[in-house]
């Protein structure tokens, strides 16, 4: 599964990692096994105000990934 | 009626916006616009060389066009007109224009304080201050967000 960061997440750990993640797992098991490989991102992930979008829509903690998802992690905007 | 949201990679002409707002305007009595300039200071008094706005490739048009659309509904304008830049704006270079036609003044000026309050909060932008301090990421401020929650 493709992952990918914007903004401060991917000055932290770079724009793109592939991860392992079994299809059937939710968005809160990929934050949480990203954040146990990159406990330094932990504070931006759970931020209230970071969204997480696949294929252009917001989903929510709950939603269960296939394994063609690409999924993709936005810390919260700056606004213009 | 004409809704424009466009992302600009090169530089942002307010004067060239401005001109191509008028000739849509056609028996309108009102335009108000707005042009936001990248700060030379932060707020903590440092010197700013420029700001970088990164941007998602499909999200932060989508968050841009929506805004427009939104203040297009919202009050009586005939004419909604927003360019952003994004990428690298030097401390004094432009980084917004926004804009709205009317018939009578009051919405117009009701549109481009909507426009803004929203794009500050919720254009999907990630901006970055380069200067004296280095690189820093900003957010938006309380003020930005109660701004934002007057049109709620």
């Amino acid at each position: 599964m493709k992952v990918l960061f914007y903004g401060r997440l991917a000055e932290a750990i770079g724009p793109e990692l592939e991860m392992g993640a079994t299809p059937g797992c939710s968005v809160a098991s990929v934050r949480d096994s990203l954040i146990a490989s990159h406990p330094e991102i932990e504070s931006m992930l759970r931020k209230r105000r970071a969204l997480t979008f696949i294929g252009g829509q917001l989903v929510r903690d709950d939603h269960l990934l296939t394994g063609d998802d690409t999924l993709e992690f936005l810390p919260p905007v700056s606004g213009g | 009626m004409s809704i424009v949201a466009r992302l600009e990679q090169g530089a942002l002409r307010p004067d060239e916006e401005l001109a191509a707002l008028v000739e849509q305007v056609s028996g309108d009595g009102a335009i108000v616009s707005f042009v936001g300039l990248a700060r030379a200071q932060s707020t903590s008094g440092a010197g700013i060389d420029m700001l970088v706005l990164d941007h998602h490739p499909s999200l932060t048009q989508k968050s841009v066009e929506e805004i427009a659309v939104a203040a297009e509904q919202r009050f009586e304008v005939s004419h909604v007109r927003v360019v952003h830049r994004c990428g690298e704006v030097l401390a004094g270079q432009p980084i917004v224009f926004a804009g709205a036609a009317s018939r009578h003044r009051r919405a117009a000026f009701e549109a481009a304080d909507y426009l803004m309050d929203r794009l500050k909060t919720e254009a999907v932008f990630w901006k970055r201050e380069i200067g004296d301090d280095g690189s820093n990421w900003i957010e938006p401020t309380d003020a930005d967000y109660a701004d934002r929650e007057r049109w709620s």
